[in-house]
């Protein structure tokens, strides 16, 4: 199903801008605490090893651009656009972050673009319209496990926030589409803003700002609030971002 | 609400107060490599900091330096120091210079622009610096020396015999 909704969403990719020369693909990526989950020594903050069966997160508006200026997400406002790449911001996505490629990604979309380096990205994470979770932005479906306690949980979130970013930072740069070559760009999801990390110090920003699993060990489903968390980034860059 | 996130401060030196660098072990010659000196050049070099928005300092961090003829392939890499500085001196190669910093799945990237004439340009990552120091930055010329006008050459020493 999530494919077939990847496949129409491909088709109402926009190109805003004449030449089309090359093709830039976009991933999202919640990385092994996605698909492999929170184990030890990487527990949450508070000492859970989690394991997900789905976690949901629809999306829209997902757009590459190639700035004038490099975007600063520190200091937010608007990228200086000259060349923008976007889907059609009528459609939506969902898709699961533990179903993935053999590289731990989940393919959004790829579209013929104008050769030149897509050093911003911008989209928005929103209530899904249909579905079974029709309402909710985020559902993280899965099972928390600490001192031989085992809570299986559903946490759904309906927040929906805008994230406007730079360049993706990691082991390689990316987004450089050249005449008849292929280039990729990544929606990266760090599970880690949520739930903390028990081997990092607790002094960490990141898990001084999470929430932990402690406050949803009663298990069954509950609203988790993500506001503020920052869980969209671009590989390891940060994005400015708004609440809808 | 204060999020983690990370900046990276580039900053252009002028002339003297930066950096002494450029050291140069020269080999007295093929056959007989027993005599060993030193060319010390006065350069001008960019000098990035890498922190947290908390202020905590990236030290020991991973830095990739790229070119602007080949942005997509690491010019120079290395490590931040303790105070997460890290100097390097680009070559002649004119366009934006981009530096990536990474540390324990967190990273930023700054960049410079370097002119024709020398002149420098930061076009990223100088968040946290007053305007009277943006103006300096911008108002340093640095290029158009390197190599030649602040060179120095010491007369080369007797061949050891």
């Amino acid at each position: 199903m999530l494919r077939l909704l990847s496949s129409s969403f491909l088709s109402a990719i926009l190109a805003t801008s004449a030449a089309a020369e090359g093709t830039l693909t976009v991933f999202a990526n919640g990385e092994e605490l996605a698909t492999e989950g929170f184990k030890a020594p990487a527990l949450t903050r508070d000492g859970w090893d989690l394991q997900f069966d789905h976690i949901y997160v629809t999306l829209a508006g997902v757009t590459a651009m190639q700035t004038n200026t490099p975007y600063d997400a520190a200091a937010g406002g608007t990228p200086d656009a000259k060349t923008t790449v976007t889907f059609d911001d009528a459609e939506q996505l969902t898709i699961d972050l533990t179903d993935t490629d053999a590289d731990g990604r989940v393919r959004i979309g790829s579209i013929d673009a104008p050769e030149g380096h897509y050093n911003a990205v911008t989209w928005s994470i929103v209530p899904a319209e249909t579905g079974d979770w029709a309402g909710q932005s985020m559902v993280l479906i899965g099972t928390a496990t600490r001192d031989g306690e085992t809570v299986d949980f559903t946490l759904t979130s309906a927040d929906g926030h805008d994230y406007t970013c730079g360049e993706y930072v990691g082991d390689d740069r990316k987004g450089f589409v050249a005449t008849g070559s292929e280039a990729d760009l990544e929606l990266t999801f760090h599970l880690d803003h949520v739930f903390g990390r028990a081997d990092r110090e607790a002094t960490d920003s990141m898990n001084r700002l999470a929430l932990g699993f402690d406050a949803f060990a009663s298990g069954g489903t509950q609203e988790i609030a993500l506001s503020g968390l920052h869980v969209g980034h671009v590989g390891e860059g940060h994005c400015a971002v708004s609440l809808r | 609400m204060s999020v983690m996130s990370v900046r990276v401060i580039v900053l252009s030196a002028c002339a003297k107060h930066l950096i002494a660098g450029l050291v140069m072990l020269v080999l007295a010659g093929p056959a007989t490599a027993h005599g060993a000196f030193l060319d010390v050049a006065e350069v001008d070099a960019i000098r990035i900091q890498a922190r947290y928005d908390t202020g905590e300092v990236m030290g020991n961090a991973q830095v990739a330096v790229f070119p602007p003829d080949d942005p997509a392939q690491p010019w120079l890499v290395g490590q931040t120091d303790a105070t997460g500085h890290f100097v390097f001196t680009p070559d002649d190669r004119t366009g934006r210079w981009a530096v990536q910093v990474r540390e324990a799945g967190h990273g930023a990237i700054g960049y410079v622009e370097v002119g024709a004439n020398g002149t420098t340009t930061i076009t990223q990552g100088s968040a946290g610096l007053t305007w009277a120091q943006r103006l300096l930055m911008i108002a340093c010329v640095v290029w158009g020396a390197i190599g030649t006008a602040l060179y120095f050459r010491r007369p080369r020493p007797t061949k050891a015999a």
